[in-house]
């Protein structure tokens, strides 16, 4: 294939996984928590915009303003069940890494149990449909997931650099000690975060459930993918998490047009791995031991 | 007349470790300033920790004015009027100096009071008015502290604690800070400062306390503490037996 | 009684009641001497016990999950690292064994050994790169490792790929087929649970544990962080491959999701975790019950997802309840009878 079009289709796919992407590293930043669940509710969101699409015939795209909400309260609700008891524990970090990944075990069951193994997919009309400019096609619906990912990551930053909570967030992630000596309420901003974060993969779910088939198991294929975008641009780091995961989506591009989509997903894992073996902090994360 | 900050017989540790604060007594009056010294692991830190709300106690008593503040939050305490500056270096770093200025008003509601006490902390320390738009991460050690000091004064705090402000600093910088102390330690702020260089500390409040092991060994006036003789033992270990003969 | 202090951790006397110093050692050996005579006579019994493949099938898979479980524990409670993605060890075992058999004619029972050595040879050259890492990040590549493996053999045309290869049935008539793998797995049991506790005694298991409270101090103190690290990692797989090559063998067919499935990392975390890692006997605890309760549910309630709900439900649970586990939880409060307390 002509280069300039897997660097377009690359691009393309970069949208939505920098979604995927920040929320999971907004949960970092701010709680120091490695979120291995975050796949599985953003298939969890996806079955939502599934069932929508498939009994109301409602269009993916608009599932968001559904998916969102019902994700952030989720969020808040698990951050608040959960996590407070964990914070005097010595082994913090690791311990959310294994809360975190009982609570995907248990999501997944249920998932699988409720609605079975078949992939699904939700198809709207744009889902098949491309643009042509000269040589090259564009996807329409990875277009249109690319608009909807900018406008939600525009949406955050401008939620995070203006609004009073977003500057609370802010200070948290760069200094949790700090920011309760201003008086910010760490544990109401930590579970607001979650929420937050969760909502993100909520509207990463809604996009997902066009974009690939999905079903239960496969959220571990995504929880490592989402990984090696966040952890390639540093735990932590917003812009990070976008330059990452365009980097990614366009290097299994690259991939998958040479070897085939078999092949795709080795690329973040191999780069997963090279990154934590060479340089863990990523491209933009502080030098802090995790 | 009740006290401003008042402790009781207060035990606390960290997580579930054991006890750093054997039953410490303390009483802080209003519009005074304090400095605690004392030998390394007496809990002059932990005390400071305990007061701002990052650590709880296991037993004992918090009061100010009256009212009990043992188990509350940091952010309840800073709308009580109680600050605390730590020892370790807690700028936002990747945010400019006034930003890290603002954030300090972050409980504060009325614009234009948070305007007039920028407008104060910038004159108080003039290199953090010239420095204003520089990324806080990228300050000098001094600096930064200074940052800490002016954004914990932007809430006007009626108790400031400031832990070891001098640590890590160039004997000059460290002046610098003692003498933008010793001004505060003028105005109606309380201050209650952790010292290790006990002279310095000591000579720019008016009170001194003396803690070891995790109790207050003595107390007095800032001036006289230094040439008091239980301070050699403390930190010398030198002791003078009931028999009056130097052991140790 | 000489008693040593040996620190960080308990002496090996302290937490047995008082005057049950001596008397409480010969009543453990007793009762392991008891339970080692018991397992190696089930086979036996055949006249009496009604379902007798049945039986031995799941005398193997308890036998193989307090093999896994005891493995696991080396690296995640001794030495405090988690691995999500244990279970590679298993499948590199299972091929490797299964793969001799299906080209070279080679019986696993022969090549198992084998297996577990090929398992430690990788672990040696894995753990030199992954063990550059800690906490969280090396949980992380534990997952990757697992996924970038099952993702590589559902790939290889050489094992059949994700359809997998059918291996050829031992030569043996269907009434004793179980009972070669009964004590094939036995003997990993055995091995596993022998080199905890040898590692348990050692300078070398001191060592892993002061390195899991603290590395940094564990590395000023004098310790070859490095070498005991990754010498965990690879003493953690040997019998862990072993198993696998039994495993693939007694199914008579190798699929990369048997072996490569996530849920089978999971099942050996939350065993040692509810049995309580850093002790020896708490991953047999742990095994045993899981393992049972599984069955139970399987038997109940049909082969179900709820069951991985069920295993995330405990894990949760667990974590946040019961941290220590059993076995650790009943030393913390000194109730620990001096049968299970095999330190």
């Amino acid at each position: 294939m002509n280069i300039l079009q897997v660097l377009i289709l690359g691009l393309l796919l970069g949208g939505v996984y920098s979604l995927m992407a920040s929320g999971l590293t907004l949960l970092f930043g701010v709680m120091r928590v490695v979120n291995l669940a975050h796949a599985v509710f953003m298939i969890l969101a996806a079955y939502i915009a599934f069932y929508l699409f498939d009994l109301a015939e409602v269009d993916p795209v608009l599932t968001i303003p559904v998916t969102m909400p019902v994700m952030f309260l989720l969020g808040v609700v698990i951050y608040l069940l959960i996590f407070p008891r964990l914070e005097t524990s010595e082994r913090y970090v690791e311990m959310t890494v294994l809360l975190t990944f009982a609570l995907a075990l248990i999501v997944e069951g249920l998932l699988t149990f409720f609605f079975t193994g078949i992939f699904r997919s939700t198809r709207p009309e744009y889902g098949t449909e491309s643009f042509f400019v000269g040589d090259l096609f564009i996807p329409k619906g990875q277009l249109v997931a690319l608009g909807v990912s900018l406008v939600l990551l525009i949406g955050l930053w401008a939620f995070l650099k203006v609004t009073k909570t977003g500057t609370a967030i802010r200070a948290t992630m760069q200094n949790r000690t700090a920011a309760q000596l201003v008086g910010v309420n760490v544990r109401r901003i930590s579970a607001i975060s979650f929420g937050v974060g969760m909502a993100l993969a909520g509207a990463a779910g809604s996009l997902l459930s066009y974009l690939f088939p999905f079903f239960p198991s496969r959220h571990w294929q995504w929880v490592a993918i989402m990984l090696s975008l966040i952890v390639l641009g540093g735990l932590g780091s917003l812009k990070g998490a976008v330059v990452g995961a365009v980097t990614l989506a366009i290097a299994a591009a690259f991939v998958t047009d040479i070897l085939g989509p078999t092949w795709s997903p080795v690329t973040f894992f191999l780069a997963l791995f090279l990154v934590l073996m060479f340089r863990p902090q990523g491209l933009y994360g502080k030098v802090v031991r995790i | 007349m009740t006290a401003l900050l008042d402790l009781k017989e207060i035990r606390t540790g960290y997580g579930a470790g054991p006890d750093i604060l054997h039953g410490i007594s303390l009483t802080v009056e209003a519009g005074r300033s304090y400095c605690i010294i004392g030998p390394n692991g007496a809990g002059k830190s932990t005390l400071l920790k305990l007061v701002c709300g990052i650590l709880k106690p296991r037993s004992g008593e918090v009061l100010s004015n009256g009212n009990s503040v043992g188990g509350l939050r940091p952010d309840q305490l800073l709308a009580l009027g109680i600050s605390y500056v730590p020892q370790e270096r807690t700028v936002f770093p990747t945010m400019t100096v006034r930003e890290n200025l603002y954030m300090g008003a972050y409980s504060v509601e009325d614009k234009d009071l948070v305007e007039e006490r920028m407008d104060r902390v910038l004159t108080l320390f003039p290199i953090l008015d010239e420095r204003r738009s520089q990324i806080a991460g990228t300050l000098s050690g001094g600096e930064q502290q200074m940052v800490t000091l002016g954004r914990a004064l932007m809430v006007d705090p009626k108790l400031m604690m400031i832990d070891e402000p001098s640590l890590g600093l160039a004997p000059q910088v460290a002046d610098q800070i003692f003498g933008t102390i010793r001004q505060l330690s003028q105005s109606d702020t309380t201050i209650l400062l952790v010292e290790q260089n006990a002279q310095r500390g000591l000579e720019s409040v008016d009170w001194g306390i003396v803690l070891d092991l995790g109790a207050k060994s003595f107390e007095g006036p800032a001036e006289g503490i230094l040439d008091d003789t239980r301070i050699r033992e403390l930190y010398l270990g030198t002791r003078v037996s009931s028999r009056g003969e130097v052991e140790g | 009684m000489a008693e040593t202090r040996v620190e960080p951790i308990h002496t090996l006397d302290e937490h047995e009641p008082d005057g049950a110093g001596r008397s409480g050692q010969r009543a453990r050996r007793w009762f392991l001497l008891a339970v080692v005579i018991l397992i190696v006579a089930v086979p036996f019994f055949r006249p009496w016990i009604g379902a007798y493949n049945y039986v031995l099938q799941l005398g193997m898979i308890i036998l193989m999950w307090v093999t896994m479980a005891s493995s696991w524990n080396i690296l995640g409670g001794f030495t405090g690292y988690i691995s999500l993605g244990h279970n590679v060890f298993f499948g590199i075992g299972g091929y490797a064994s299964g793969l001799a058999l299906a080209y070279l004619g080679i019986s696993p029972f022969l090549t198992a050994p084998l297996a577990g050595l090929i398992s430690m040879v990788l672990g040696v050259l894995i753990g030199l790169i992954t063990l550059r890492t800690r906490g969280p990040a090396f949980i992380i590549s534990t997952i990757a490792l697992l996924l970038l493996t099952h993702n590589l053999v559902d790939n290889w045309e050489l094992s059949g790929g994700a359809a997998g290869l059918s291996l050829p049935f031992p030569p043996l008539p269907v009434e004793w087929l179980k009972v070669p793998f009964y004590y094939g797995m036995a003997l990993c049991a055995f091995g596993a649970v022998w080199m905890a506790h040898r590692i348990s005694h050692s300078k070398f298991g001191l060592g892993l544990r002061a390195l899991s409270q603290d590395e940094t101090k564990a590395e000023v103190a004098g310790i070859n962080t490095r070498l005991y690290k990754v010498s965990a990692y690879a003493l953690s797989a040997f019998f862990i491959g072993v198993a696998g090559a039994l495993f693939g063998y007694s199914l008579s067919y190798l699929r990369p999701t048997t072996f490569f499935e996530i849920g089978l990392a999971a099942q050996m975390v939350l065993m040692c975790i509810i049995g309580g890692r850093a002790t020896v006997a708490g991953p047999v605890i742990g095994a045993i019950l899981i393992t049972t309760v599984n069955e139970f549910s399987v038997v109940q309630f049909g082969a179900t997802a709820l069951n991985i709900v069920v295993t995330g439900g405990i894990l949760l649970i667990t974590l946040l309840f019961f941290p220590l586990g059993i076995v650790g939880s009943l030393r913390e409060s000194g109730r620990l009878p001096a049968i299970l307390d095999w330190d």
